[in-house]
């Protein structure tokens, strides 16, 4: 069943047709939510505000366009306010001594040393430049979709992401030139 | 990471798997069906808002009916008390021959008193007196 059908009957009071878009949506939504929130719980919380919004709202989406950037968007706000109103933590940047004196990292370490990382280096990115990223690299939504989702321009997307992309890379080669050091 | 340039339009596959993976949390069954629990949550208070409407209605509209069918009831009682000749089977036939009506009506005691049919000339006498 599509997405705006889905919707349709949701809007009705079918609950399980919600549920459904829920299933089909969550991985995104929490990925989207994560991209702002370093916080699980919080990327969580502020995911499910972003659902319980759309759910309200369901007589403003239209048929017509694609269910993802309409529901993303309501997360992505729901995130943001979320950010917005708690204190988070600031984002540490990666230190290019960081390895001095550590022992050199085993397969499990090096994975998660990679991962925090990046998460690092997502973090240390505006916050429209990650849900850029996040949307155009992992979801794969067209610039056109994001802007839709972010409610820029398409050239600011375009931008947002050639930013982030760069910034990411300098940051994770860094990290890849610290590994292969240790 | 990939060599794709920054500026390319499709999306980096190496960037997007490794920020895939790191982003993902895991899981997503559980996280559906806690949404969707919240969304029961809100649901029974939210949802349904015409029901809720017409059920809040109910009691006070059934009071209200009741109200109108004992005020036209006491009504339509007082008038058809009021009306005149509706008692009983709501016929009312009066002895047309009764010495009552029969003075009300101005017949002569001549032609109305008698228990045999009055004379051609008892008749005559009355109208050419009246």
């Amino acid at each position: 069943m599509k997405d705006a059908e889905l919707a349709a009957l949701a809007q009705a009071g079918d609950r399980e047709a919600f549920g459904e878009l829920v299933r089909r949506y969550a991985a995104q939504a929490r990925r989207l939510a994560r991209s702002v929130l370093e916080d699980p719980d919080d990327a969580d919380d502020a995911a499910q505000d972003g659902f319980l919004a759309a759910l309200r709202h369901l007589g403003r989406y239209d048929p017509d366009r694609p269910f993802g950037p309409w529901l993303l968007r309501i997360v992505a706000n729901a995130a943001s306010d979320r950010r917005r109103r708690r204190k988070v933590r600031q984002v540490q940047q990666i230190p290019p001594t960081m390895a001095a004196g550590e022992p050199a990292p085993d397969a499990v370490a090096d994975r998660r040393g990679f991962r925090e990382a990046l998460l690092e280096a997502l973090g240390s990115l505006p916050q429209r430049q990650r849900m850029a990223a996040v949307l155009f690299d992992v979801e794969g939504y067209s610039h056109r979709e994001i802007a839709e989702v972010l409610d820029v321009p398409e050239g600011t997307v375009r931008s947002d992401v050639y930013h982030a992309r760069r910034t990411l890379r300098e940051r994770l080669d860094a990290w890849k030139d610290w590994r292969e050091s240790s | 990471m990939s060599e794709t340039s920054p500026f390319d339009h499709r999306p980096d596959a190496e960037l997007g798997d490794a920020l895939r993976a790191a982003l993902s949390a895991g899981d997503d069954g559980q996280f559906a069906r806690r949404v969707v629990a919240a969304a029961e949550t809100e649901l029974g208070t939210d949802a349904d808002p015409l029901w809720r409407l017409l059920g809040s209605w109910a009691r006070p509209a059934l009071v209200a009916a009741l109200l109108v069918v004992a005020v036209a009831g006491f009504w339509l009682g007082a008038v058809m008390q009021r009306a005149p000749g509706t008692a009983g089977n709501g016929v009312a036939l009066g002895d047309p021959l009764s010495a009552a009506d029969t003075e009300r009506l101005d017949v002569p005691v001549l032609l109305a008193g008698g228990e045999s049919p009055p004379s051609v000339d008892a008749v005559m006498a009355v109208a050419l007196e009246y």
